[in-house]
C-alpha cells in the first residue's frame, strides 16, 4: 500500500508532547553568556553619538558592540537596505539612520540576562528626530522628506499591469462597481518568540541556531555582514516554534553570529544566548502589510467581467524585507482568480516610518482577495446575480490568460472548489439560533488562487541528498534536507516521500535536517512550496540513489537538484509575465451572525473546499486549512494592531488578540479535494498558505448579507461593525 | 520604548509569615517594599512588566483562615481572602444562595487562573474592569482587613478609590469577604463584553440583581453595577431607583439602561472608544435587567403553580 495519502503520525509528535523537542529558548550550552538588544525605539531619527562606557564599566558586563563593530552595516533579503546596528562609524553612508521604533542599536553581552538589561539602560544615545512619515500616501508625494537619502522617492517599488483597453470596456458596461479598501496589519503571533544561541564550532565556524525558514538564506545574510566566506558561517535550526513568514528576515541571526564571532576574535570564546520577551518580537520583526486598494471593475448585465482596474499602495514600513516580492504576488492576484480581458494595475511599495512589514502566510494574497472578492461580491449584488454564479460564469479555465497574458500552468480547478464549496453549504439552516432576537444570519462566499513556489523569475531550486545502506537490501536510507519544519509537519511528508521513492517501511528513512553544514541548499518554508520542491528534489535523489543501488554501489548516495520550469518577471510597461508554474485552488463558504446590539460577530461554519493535488498526509493538511482558517478569522474578526505615528500601541498578546480556542469558528469543514498538479510530486500542489486567503472577503459578504452593510475595512471588530450599523 | 526587561520575573525575597501580627508587622516595617499576594496573577504580571518592583513579596495565603469558605443560614456567606476562584464556584453554598457571584467568577479568564486567582486579590487590586467586583456589590459585601491594631470592616461600596487604589493603609491585610444572605426571590445575572471569549478583560461589564420588594412602588428593587466605564466599579444608582420607583416594563427597562449609559464617564484605549462603551453600557444594562426581570417572573410564575 502507498505511504503517500497516509496520516502516519509527526515524526516530532512525541517530542513535542513530552516536552522533550528542544527549541531555541531551550538550549543552553556551558558557560554561556547573555545578549541583550538596545533598540531605538523611535520612528525616525539620526544617531549622534552613542556612550557605552558606563555599560562597559558595569560589572558582569563583558563586551558592548555598536555599527562601527559589523564589517558590513547592512542586510536585506531583497536589496540590503537596512543597517544591522543603526549608528555612526560605518563606511556605508545613512546607516546611523533610524527608520522604525525595532531598529537594533547596541548590543550588551554580559554574565546574565538581568546584567545585561541593566548595561543596556546605561547606553546613552543622542538622537536627532526626523519627522515622522506615517502615511504611505503621504510618503510617495514627491516632496515628502526621503526615508533613505540615497534613494530618490520613498516608492521603491512599481509594477504596471496593461491588458486590453479598459476606458473603452468602461465604456461598454451596463454597471461599474468602485471601491477603497484598506487591509490591516496582521502579527504572526508564533508561539515561540525569537531567540539563539550562537558559539564557534569545533571547526571554527561562526554557528548559530536558531528558528528561520531557510537556513541558506540566513547563512548568506550572515556572512555578508560579517564579511566572512560562507563556509566559515553554520546555520542549525532545532524544534521552530511556527514562522507563518515572520521568520524570513533576520531577527537575532546576524547579532548572534557578530557577538560569538567578535568574542573569539578577543580571544575569549563563549557562546552567547538570546530570547526575545513577547514585547521584543513584536516591536523587532515585521507585519503582513497593511494595503490602501482602489478597484473599479465593469460587467455586463449577464455578469460577464469586462474589465478591471486596480491601484494598491502597500505600506512597506522603514526597509524593504520582502516587499517587492509580495506586492508581485498581489498585483497578479487582486483581479481574482478570473477571466478579465481589460486590466490596469498600478502598484507600489512605499518606504514610512511604521514597523516594517513583509512575509505572512498569504504573501500578498489576502489583501489582494479581500478586494478582488469583494468586488465581485458586490457586483454580483448590483446586477442580482447569484454569487455562485457570477463567479462561475467568469472563473479561469484551462488555457486561460492571465492578467499578465500568458495561460495558467495545466491543471485549473477554480470552477470544482467552487462548485464543492457551494453543493456543502446547502444544508444550512437559514436563520439564527431562536432566543437571540439581537442576531442576524448571513452567508457568504469567496474564492482564490495560490502560487506555489518562487515568483516572476526568482531564481528557484530544492536540493536533496539520499544515501542508502545495507548489504542484499537497503536496511537505512538517510535522507539530508535543509528545508524547514515550522511545525506544518514538513520533515514527516518529506520521510513519507522518501519512503514512497524508495519502497521502504517509514521506519527506515533516516531524516538529517536543517543544518547547512550537512544538508544542501533547499529554498524556504514559505510560498506553499515546501512539499512541491523538497518531494519534487527528493524523489529525484532517491530514483538516482536506486540506480546507483542497482548498480551495486555501497552505499549508494546521490543528490539531486530540482529545477522547476522558468518564470520571468513583470514587463517593466505591460506587465506580461509568466508568473508561475504551479497554483492551488480554493473556496470557501462562511456562515455567521451578527449581534447588532453589540456589533460581535459569531463565525458558526466554515467549509473550505481546497484543491491540494494530493494529499501525502490527509490530517497534516487538515491541520493546515484548520489554522489557516482560525489565523485569517482572527485577521478579519480580531486582531486589532493599533500603531500612532509610527509607534506601536499593541506590543503585548493582551492588548493585540489572536483567537482563543473559544474563539474559533464552531465548525471548519475541509473539503479535500485532489486534481493531480501534472508536474508536482505525486501530484501534490503546495497548500499552506491558500485557505487563508478567501476568509475575509466570505465574512465580509455574509456581514453584508446579514445586515446590508458593505466594510471596506477591518477588523470587523464589534465596535467597527456596530458604527456601521448606526451611524 | 520597549518597556518590558524580563522575560521572567525580577528578583524578590519571598516571604511567608506565620501569624498575621508577624505579616502586618513586617508590612509595616517595609512600607516602601513589601507587598502582599494571594495568587499572584496581579502581582507577578506587574512585576514581569516592570510597574511594580517590590523587594519582598509577602505570602498571606497560609495565615489562621485565609483558606476558609463558611456559611452561616442567619447571616450570610465568609470567603477567606485565599480561596480561589474555582473553588468559590464548586462551593454550594455559593451556588445556591450567590449564583450571580459563581457566574461572576466564571467569566473570569480561564480554568487554570482561576485555580490561583481569587476574589479578594480581584476586590484588592482594585481594577474598574474586576469581573467579580459588580457581584459583591450588588449583595452589600464587606472586607475583613486586619492590621496591629485588629480586625476592621469595610463596606465595598465605601472601599474603591480610583484604579488601584482603596482604602487599604500600608501594613493591613484583607483576610475575609463577607456576603450577607440575599434578599429573598433575588435573581442576577453578569454580561462580560470582552473582544474575545476567553481571557479578555471586560470592554464592558454589567452586573443585574433583582429581587421583590413589597417597600417599592414598583414591587421590586434592582442593582446595576457596571464594570470597566469609570475608575471605579459604578454603581448606576439613578437607574436602580427609576426601576423602584415605577413599573418594571420594557420602557422603564430601556429608560433605567439610559440612566445607567448617562452616568458612566468611560475612557478610550487601545481596547476600545468611550463611545462604543457607553452604547454597550445602555444596551447591555438593557440586556441584563430584562433577563433578570424575566427570571424573577418565571419564579413567581414556578411559585404560583407549585402552590
Ligand atoms: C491571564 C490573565 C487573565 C485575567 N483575566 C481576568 C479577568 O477576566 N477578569 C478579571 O477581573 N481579572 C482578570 N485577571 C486579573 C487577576 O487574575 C484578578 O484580578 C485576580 O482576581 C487577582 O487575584 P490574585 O489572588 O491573583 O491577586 P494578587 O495578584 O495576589 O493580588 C492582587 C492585588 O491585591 C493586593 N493584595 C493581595 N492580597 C492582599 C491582601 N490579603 N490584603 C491586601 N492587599 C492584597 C496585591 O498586593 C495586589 O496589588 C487576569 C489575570 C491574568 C494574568
Amino acid at each position: 500500500m502507498s505511504i503517500i495519502g497516509q496520516s502516519v503520525p509527526r515524526l516530532d509528535a512525541l517530542g513535542k508532547v513530552t516536552g522533550q523537542a528542544q527549541y531555541p529558548g531551550d538550549i543552553s550550552l556551558p558557560n554561556q553568556a547573555y545578549l541583550k538588544i538596545l533598540f531605538a525605539g523611535r520612528p525616525h531619527a539620526v544617531i549622534r553619538s552613542i556612550d557605552t562606557s558606563q555599560a562597559e564599566a558595569l560589572p558582569g558586563v563583558i563586551a558592548v558592540f555598536t555599527a562601527k563593530d559589523m564589517p558590513v552595516n547592512e542586510y536585506g533579503l531583497i536589496m540590503p537596505d537596512q543597517p544591522v546596528l543603526c549608528g555612526p562609524g560605518s563606511a556605508k553612508p545613512y546607516t546611523d539612520h533610524v527608520r522604525f521604533e525595532g531598529d537594533q542599536v547596541a548590543l550588551v553581552v554580559a554574565e546574565s540576562e538581568e546584567i545585561a538589561t541593566r548595561g543596556r539602560d546605561l547606553i546613552r544615545v543622542v538622537y536627532e528626530d526626523l519627522p515622522i512619515l506615517s502615511d504611505p500616501v503621504q510618503a510617495m508625494q514627491p516632496e515628502s522628506p526621503r526615508l533613505h537619502p540615497e534613494r530618490d522617492s520613498n516608492v521603491f517599488c512599481h509594477y504596471r499591469i496593461r491588458k486590453g483597453d479598459v476606458e473603452a470596456a468602461f465604456a461598454a458596461a451596463d454597471v461599474i462597481i468602485e471601491g477603497e479598501y484598506r487591509t490591516p496589519y496582521q502579527e504572526h503571533a508564533f508561539l515561540q518568540p525569537e531567540a539563539g544561541v550562537s558559539y564557534m564550532d569545533e571547526q571554527g565556524r561562526v554557528t548559530v541556531i536558531v528558528a528561520g525558514q531557510w537556513t541558506h538564506e540566513d547563512q548568506e545574510q550572515i556572512a555578508h555582514a560579517l564579511g566572512l566566506p560562507l563556509e566559515q558561517v553554520r546555520v542549525i535550526y532545532p524544534a521552530i516554534g511556527g514562522a507563518f513568514g515572520g521568520r524570513e528576515d533576520m531577527s537575532v541571526q546576524i547579532v548572534l553570529a557578530l557577538a560569538a564571532w567578535r568574542l573569539a576574535q578577543r580571544g575569549t570564546p563563549r557562546p552567547v544566548k538570546i530570547v526575545w520577551s513577547r514585547e521584543e518580537s513584536i516591536v523587532g520583526h515585521h507585519k503582513r502589510h497593511p494595503y490602501l486598494i482602489r478597484a473599479k471593475w465593469g460587467a455586463r448585465r449577464d455578469g460577464k467581467l469586462l474589465a478591471a482596474q486596480m491601484e494598491l499602495i502597500a505600506d512597506a514600513g522603514g526597509y524593504a524585507y520582502t516587499s517587492t516580492k509580495v506586492l508581485g504576488n498581489a498585483t497578479l492576484m487582486c483581479t481574482g482568480p478570473y477571466e478579465i480581458p481589460n486590466v490596469m494595475v498600478d502598484s507600489y511599495a512605499v518606504y514610512t516610518n511604521n514597523v516594517v512589514t513583509g512575509a505572512f502566510r498569504g504573501f500578498g494574497g489576502p489583501q489582494a482577495a479581500f478586494a478582488a472578492e469583494t468586488q465581485i461580491n458586490r457586483l454580483a449584488q448590483a446586477l442580482g446575480l447569484d454569487p455562485v454564479e457570477i463567479r462561475l460564469k467568469n472563473a479561469l479555465q484551462e488555457g486561460s490568460l492571465l492578467s499578465v497574458g500568458t495561460p495558467l500552468p495545466k491543471g485549473v480547478s477554480i470552477t470544482q472548489v467552487i462548485e464543492q464549496a457551494r453543493a456543502a453549504s446547502l444544508k444550512w439552516a437559514a436563520e439564527p439560533p431562536p432566543g437571540a432576537p439581537s442576531l442576524r444570519r448571513g452567508v457568504g462566499y469567496a474564492a482564490a488562487f495560490k502560487n506555489v513556489g518562487f515568483s516572476f523569475g526568482a531564481p528557484e531550486q530544492c536540493t536533496a541528498a539520499v544515501t542508502l545502506y545495507g548489504g542484499r537490501e537497503i536496511e537505512r536510507a538517510v535522507v539530508a534536507h535543509a528545508g524547514a519544519d515550522c511545525g506544518q509537519g514538513a520533515h514527516t511528508v518529506m520521510a513519507q516521500m522518501a519512503a514512497e521513492a524508495l519502497h521502504l517501511p517509514l521506519e527506515r528513512i533516516e531524516m538529517v535536517v536543517s543544518d547547512t553544514a550537512q544538508t544542501s541548499n533547499s529554498g524556504s518554508a514559505s510560498a506553499s512550496r515546501l512539499t512541491f520542491m523538497a518531494g519534487n528534489s527528493i524523489k529525484g535523489a532517491c530514483e538516482q540513489a536506486l540506480q546507483k543501488w542497482q548498480a551495486e554501489e555501497r552505499p549508494a548516495a546521490a543528490t539531486y537538484q530540482y529545477r522547476p520550469p522558468k518564470t520571468t518577471p513583470y514587463d517593466p510597461q505591460t506587465g506580461r509575465a509568466e508568473p508561475n508554474f504551479a497554483y492551488g485552488y480554493v473556496a470557501q463558504a462562511v456562515l455567521l451572525d451578527v449581534d447588532v446590539e453589540t456589533g460581535r460577530i459569531f463565525l458558526r461554519q466554515v467549509i473550505c473546499a481546497d484543491d491540494v493535488g494530493r494529499a501525502v498526509n490527509p490530517q497534516q493538511v487538515q491541520g493546515q486549512i484548520e489554522g489557516a482558517v482560525v489565523q485569517a478569522s482572527g485577521y478579519a474578526i480580531l486582531e486589532n494592531f493599533i500603531t500612532q505615528d509610527g509607534r506601536i500601541r499593541t506590543d503585548k498578546l493582551s492588548t493585540y488578540l489572536i483567537p482563543t480556542i473559544l474563539d474559533t469558528p464552531e465548525q471548519v469543514e475541509s473539503l479535500i479535494l485532489e486534481y493531480a498538479d501534472p508536474i508536482g510530486p505525486w501530484g501534490a500542489r503546495g497548500m499552506g498558505e491558500m485557505p487563508f486567503l478567501p476568509l475575509t472577503p466570505a465574512i465580509i459578504a455574509a456581514v453584508h448579507e446579514a445586515t446590508g452593510v458593505w466594510f471596506h475595512e477591518f477588523p470587523l471588530t464589534p465596535e467597527r461593525v456596530l458604527r456601521a450599523l448606526k451611524p | 520604548m520597549i518597556r518590558n526587561t524580563h522575560p521572567t520575573l525580577p528578583e524578590f525575597e519571598y516571604i511567608r509569615p506565620q501569624s498575621v501580627g508577624e505579616a502586618c508587622d513586617f508590612l509595616t516595617r517595609h512600607a516602601a517594599d513589601a507587598r502582599p499576594f494571594l495568587g499572584g496573577t496581579d502581582v507577578f504580571v506587574r512585576m514581569r512588566d516592570g510597574v511594580l518592583n517590590p523587594k519582598y513579596l509577602v505570602d498571606v495565603k497560609a495565615l489562621p483562615g485565609m483558606q476558609e469558605i463558611r456559611f452561616d443560614p442567619q447571616s450570610g456567606l465568609t470567603i477567606g481572602a485565599a480561596v480561589n476562584m474555582n473553588r468559590v464556584i464548586a462551593a454550594a453554598e455559593t451556588r445556591e444562595h450567590y449564583p450571580l457571584l459563581a457566574d461572576a467568577c466564571r467569566s473570569v479568564a480561564s480554568y487554570q487562573l482561576r485555580s490561583r486567582a481569587t476574589v479578594v486579590g480581584n476586590i484588592c487590586n482594585a481594577s474598574p474592569a474586576g469581573d467579580t467586583l459588580g457581584a459583591c456589590l450588588a449583595f452589600n459585601g464587606v472586607l475583613h482587613i486586619q492590621s496591629s491594631q485588629g480586625v476592621r470592616q469595610e463596606l465595598l461600596s465605601n472601599f474603591f478609590r480610583g484604579p488601584g487604589k482603596t482604602t487599604l493603609q500600608t501594613g493591613e491585610i484583607a483576610a475575609a469577604l463577607f456576603l450577607p444572605l440575599p434578599h429573598a426571590g433575588s435573581q442576577g445575572v453578569y454580561i462580560k463584553l470582552g473582544r474575545n471569549k476567553l481571557s479578555d478583560l471586560s470592554l464592558v461589564g454589567v452586573t443585574a440583581l433583582g429581587y421583590p420588594d413589597p417597600g417599592a412602588p414598583s414591587g421590586y428593587r434592582f442593582r446595576l453595577i457596571l464594570a470597566s466605564v469609570a475608575p471605579t466599579p459604578l454603581i448606576a444608582k439613578q437607574a436602580e431607583d427609576c426601576l423602584a420607583a415605577q413599573p418594571v416594563t420594557p420602557a422603564s427597562i430601556q429608560e433605567a439602561a439610559r440612566l445607567a449609559s448617562e452616568a458612566c464617564a468611560p475612557i478610550d484605549d487601545v481596547r476600545g472608544s468611550a463611545r462604543y462603551r457607553k452604547q454597550m453600557v445602555k444596551n447591555l444594562s438593557a440586556r441584563a435587567l430584562t433577563s433578570v426581570w424575566e427570571k424573577l417572573n418565571r419564579r413567581g410564575q414556578n411559585d404560583i403553580s407549585s402552590d
